[in-house]
């Protein structure tokens, strides 16, 4: 029986490539779910809350911390700004949860339900998995010795795949750039229409 | 507010893309606090502050 020995280069090899898989496919889930998101703006007219929009920032911000990993190589400063985007996804969705969780006039879960859940309950669903994540792969993978002695660029197409997947998250964030401001112009956001397409919210 | 902070999202992604990792950081740091005063101001009652009396029974 051979022993696996923890500071082998092919052990490190190894540890280092599961990092960045790791990596790679929270970012691919993230995008997943901010397209789910756009989809269900765009083909079914639920438009984004503030706090859904901030919910979106939030994950997006995870994304930020995830792509810097396969830019500029791997940092604990990466893997802090992401996990503190989940921390902030975690609080709005909480927050907006409690908020509409008594319905009452002019408080309600916006948009539909998704296995019987409203956005704001998945949100926090998402931000919780996403911390556990987190310390999952810390505890798991989490000396950095092999991420130091082996570069993402030593994974020619996992860095290949982290580009693309990273370009895709970009391009999610400029189109919701343009949404926010077809929708909210510089003032603040409705849920009601688009307020450079003629929507103005009634006088309180 | 929202339209900057998506900006400064889009910015800092911009900027981690050509390899400016400190200005890269310095923009999704703006970003991060931008949300947090939205998200305080969002959730602020004239009526109620930060508290949420419809939950207490």
């Amino acid at each position: 029986m051979s022993i696996v020995r923890i500071d082998a280069p092919e052990t490190q090899r190894l540890l280092a490539w599961g990092n960045y898989a790791y990596l790679l496919a929270m970012m691919a889930v993230i995008a997943a779910i901010l397209t789910a998101a756009m989809v269900m703006q765009y083909a079914f007219g639920e438009l984004p809350c503030p706090l859904c929009l901030l919910q979106r920032v939030a994950m997006f911000g995870v994304c930020f911390g995830i792509f810097m990993q396969f830019r500029g190589g791997f940092s604990y400063g990466n893997t802090g700004i992401a996990m503190l985007f989940a921390l902030l996804l975690l609080v709005v969705a909480e927050r907006q949860t409690l908020l509409d969780i008594y319905p009452r006039p002019g408080h309600a879960y916006i948009g539909s339900a998704v296995f019987g859940l409203h956005m704001p309950v998945w949100s926090i669903v998402i931000g919780f998995v996403l911390l556990i994540a987190f310390t999952m792969k810390l505890a798991i993978l989490g000396g950095d010795r092999h991420l130091e002695a082996v570069p993402v660029r030593s994974f020619p197409r996992l860095a290949m795949a982290g580009t693309i997947v990273g370009l895709y998250v970009i391009a999610l964030a400029v189109i919701n750039l343009a949404s926010v401001a077809v929708q909210c112009g510089v003032g603040e956001c409705h849920t009601m229409g688009y307020a450079l397409l003629g929507y103005t919210a009634p006088a309180s | 507010m929202m339209l900057l902070i998506f900006a400064v999202l889009v910015l800092a992604f911009a900027l981690s893309w050509w390899r400016r990792d400190l200005p890269a950081r310095l923009a999704i740091a703006a970003c991060l606090l931008l949300s947090i005063g939205l998200f305080l101001w969002e959730i602020y009652s004239p009526e109620y502050g930060f508290a949420m009396p419809w939950l207490q029974g």
